[in-house]
């Protein structure tokens, strides 16, 4: 296999867990220091890139392979806030077909089609969907496509429980050359022990943080707008906790293998867990108390 | 990591549906697959000597599915391809056959089905993938999901006739001779008065599917038809029997009968005088071959390979009639844990060969032979090399039989058994008359030039053939 051109980077995440938010916010970040960015959206929703290039109608790759006709890198792409090249791998409708094999087939023709030589990225970031429920999701981190992946996950169970789905996937290429990870990207964290449920989790599996995300009103408002929150509102707090959680995802090398939870390990320390935050919620301890 | 397997006679599911409904006048297959798994199934068959089908070469029906309808789904390509099948091909009933990518991708096929049934079509559809089995797992269930649900496009009020037999467990083209055993068990059911639903070959058809319910009991003949025959019990009470194997002497036709006669009500004179006209053929030739038996040693170490039902019905006969020592039997088609049927033939197995092995590599097979030195092998023609090299006889009788056309021919009955008999007794025959031409060249080549020399001028023609008598017999 040639050479990898720039650092291929995916993003993992339970959906609706703000993969895309956070994803658009990197490419951005990176943009802005400088960098060639490539963002890839591995979702058959197709909304990866929207803050990027303001909400524009990209056609999908899939939706160009549909039609049959020879594809071109231009028909596929745009050029969204610094620069960022956005694409969407596109998919089936819900239902019907099998996105996993979607994802396959256009990071497929992507490599066909000479995305990286022609246009010879710094970082390329993959923004996958939801969980790894079959080896069509599993693209990304295997085949040496990238070498690293991060997940991003609240401190929801059902987060955490993708997590460490993810976690079993790289557990079971990384020997053959996938992916290894780079650390959780802690999001929507809220005061309280949200904080300490991540650093438990990821202390359990032997992993880290890449950072944390605060909930935050700007992001709301940056997306209404079609925009990160490095192009909407270059100088706020959030802003800045983006681009530092760029930096770290650039610099970082420090890539391990986790050691992700079975089943019913998993299952007692969200029940633990359970415990300790009714006792929080309802009063009996104090917060750090229980923890 | 897995072991190599090779030459696995047996294709998957879909290639036993396929073939198997294939072999149904009137009934035209549909293949939701990759352009492949239909030319697979083709390419597999057209060695074997069985006759072109009713469509030709690369002709059936399919999707040809590509990885656009993997990734967004094949449905409408389906139904695309079932309205122009309808439109291009004539037939009594479509059927539908799942392919394993539609299986993984979840192409709701049934929903193509019902939309084409509605509009007043007669098709039906099978979910089975060729992953779910073997082509034998194959036959069984495409028989029983059409049976399902063919009520439901070819209307029928259920009207039992007292007399119609259903046939069960002979599968079109994995049993070399299954077209002359479907005639043989016509002739043998028809001969007491009874009619019969084959399904498959020159007397089958779509209408044996529609009338399989009407039918007063249904027998099996080997593993594979109970799932079908069970369906029929279950949904409109036809009873049904199983037979370890389709009958191969008047004894078995006999015991075929008297079991069918619980269920089915046959004239005792007619059924008499079929059996003993049967007894009299049998008895007829087999007097002509005592001379064989007392004078040639028929009893040879014997190899069977072939599905389960073939292996019990040789076996029997061989060791039986001519005395052969079935030294082993591969069975080549029950192959992995078997939850789906009822009968279970191990103990029958183990009274007639000496040891059984399960196995459809090649490899393990031609360990086997080597190792059981058997003096003959029944086996099919992938077994011809190893028995060329080995020096054993080769009775090509299970799946697959290149180089040979087999049209008519039977295996079963009285008649199948004559067959058998014969071809046995032949090649015994065959491999006596090379040990002696074996000898005779060697007795030769040990005289050197001079005995072509004598030879030549018929001096001493008489001296080398008395000399090479007493070497046959001194060897003998």
């Amino acid at each position: 296999m040639a050479e990898k051109i720039g650092k291929h980077i995916a993003i993992y995440g339970k959906g609706g867990i703000g993969k895309s938010t956070t994803t658009s916010n990197i490419s951005a970040a990176l943009a802005e220091a400088g960098y060639r960015v490539i963002q890839i959206g591995c979702d058959p929703k197709s909304d990866s890139t929207n803050t990027l290039r303001g909400n524009n109608y990209l056609p999908t790759v899939l939706d160009s392979l549909r039609e049959g006709n020879k594809i071109h890198l231009d028909d596929i792409s745009v050029k969204g806030f610094g620069g960022v090249l956005c694409i969407e791998s596109g998919g089936p409708v819900p239902g019907v077909g099998c996105a996993g094999r979607g994802i396959n087939a256009a990071v497929n023709l992507l490599q066909e089609l000479n995305l990286f030589e022609e246009f010879k990225p710094d970082y390329v970031l993959y923004d996958v969907l939801g969980d790894v429920v079959c080896g069509g999701f599993a693209v990304p981190i295997r085949d040496g496509i990238t070498d690293r992946a991060y997940v991003v996950s609240s401190s929801d169970f059902m987060a955490l429980y993708a997590a460490n789905n993810l976690f079993k996937a790289i557990n079971k290429y990384a020997p053959t050359g996938g992916a290894k990870l780079g650390g959780v990207i802690a999001n929507s964290m809220k005061p309280g022990y949200h904080r300490e449920i991540v650093e438990d989790f990821v202390a359990k599996t032997g992993t880290s943080i890449a950072g944390y995300v605060n909930r935050s009103i700007d992001v709301q408002q940056s997306e209404l707008y079609g925009k990160t929150v490095i192009e909407a509102k270059p100088n706020s707090t959030q802003a800045d906790i983006y681009r530092n959680l760029a930096k770290y995802i650039a610099e970082n090398e420090n890539l391990v293998v986790p050691n992700p939870l079975g089943s019913a390990e998993l299952r007692d320390w969200a029940r633990n867990w359970g415990d300790r935050i009714y006792d929080i919620e309802s009063g009996v301890v104090g917060v750090a108390e229980a923890i | 990591m897995s072991n190599v397997i090779k030459n696995p006679r047996n294709g998957c599911a879909l290639h036993g549906a396929l073939q198997t409904v294939h072999e149904i006048e009137g009934v035209v297959p549909v293949v939701h697959a990759n352009a492949g798994c239909g030319v697979i199934n083709y390419l597999a068959n057209k060695s074997v000597g069985n006759g072109a089908g009713r469509y030709s070469g690369f002709a059936i029906p399919g999707t040809a599915a590509q990885e656009r309808h993997v990734i967004f789904g094949g449905a409408s390509r389906l139904r695309e391809q079932i309205k122009n099948t309808i439109k291009v091909v004539n037939g009594d009933l479509y059927v539908i056959l799942n392919s394993c990518e539609s299986a993984m991708v979840g192409d709701d096929v049934d929903a193509m089905t019902r939309e084409i049934v509605e509009q007043g079509e007669p098709v039906v559809d099978t979910l089975i993938a060729g992953f779910n089995g073997g082509s034998h797992y194959g036959y069984e269930h495409v028989l029983n999901d059409i049976l399902k649900t063919i009520d439901g496009v070819k209307k029928n009020e259920k009207n039992t006739d007292s007399k119609l037999i259903n046939i069960f467990g002979i599968v079109p083209q994995k049993d070399p001779y299954w077209q002359g055993n479907l005639e043989e068990i016509r002739r043998i059911f028809t001969g007491v008065g009874l009619k019969v639903n084959l399904f498959f070959g020159v007397y089958g058809g779509v209408d044996d599917l529609v009338n399989a319910k009407n039918a007063v009991a249904s027998v099996v003949f080997s593993r594979w038809g109970e799932l079908p025959a069970k369906l029929l019990k279950e949904r409109f009470d036809v009873p049904y029997i199983t037979v370890s194997s389709l009958p191969a002497s008047a004894r078995d036709e006999r015991e075929l009968i008297e079991k069918i006669s619980e269920y089915v009500d046959i004239d005792q004179e007619v059924r008499e005088s079929f059996l003993n006209s049967e007894e009299k053929y049998e008895k007829n030739y087999l007097s002509r071959i005592r001379d064989d038996i007392f004078e040639y040693d028929l009893g040879k170490r014997t190899l069977i390979v072939g599905d389960e039902e073939q292996v019990i019905r040789y076996g029997k006969l061989f060791s039986e009639v001519l005395g052969a020592r079935v030294v082993g039997a591969v069975l080549t088609d029950a192959l992995k844990k078997d939850e789906e049927h009822d009968r279970d033939n191990t103990e029958l197995l183990e009274s007639i060969a000496e040891n059984i092995y399960i196995t459809s590599d090649a490899k393990d097979i031609e360990d086997i032979i080597k190792r059981s030195r058997a003096e003959v092998v029944i086996g099919s023609s992938l077994e011809k090399k190893i028995a060329e090299k080995n020096n054993v006889s080769l009775l090509e009788f299970s799946y697959p039989i290149y180089h040979r056309a087999i049209l008519n021919q039977t295996t079963a009955g009285v008649r199948g058994q004559i067959e058998l008999l014969q071809s046995y007794i032949s090649i015994v025959k065959e491999k006596q008359l090379e040990k002696k031409e074996e000898l005779i060249r060697f007795v030769q080549s040990v005289k050197g030039g001079e005995s072509w020399h004598e030879l030549s001028h018929g001096k001493s023609v008489v001296r080398n053939s008395e000399r090479t008598a007493k070497l046959v017999n001194y060897g003998g």
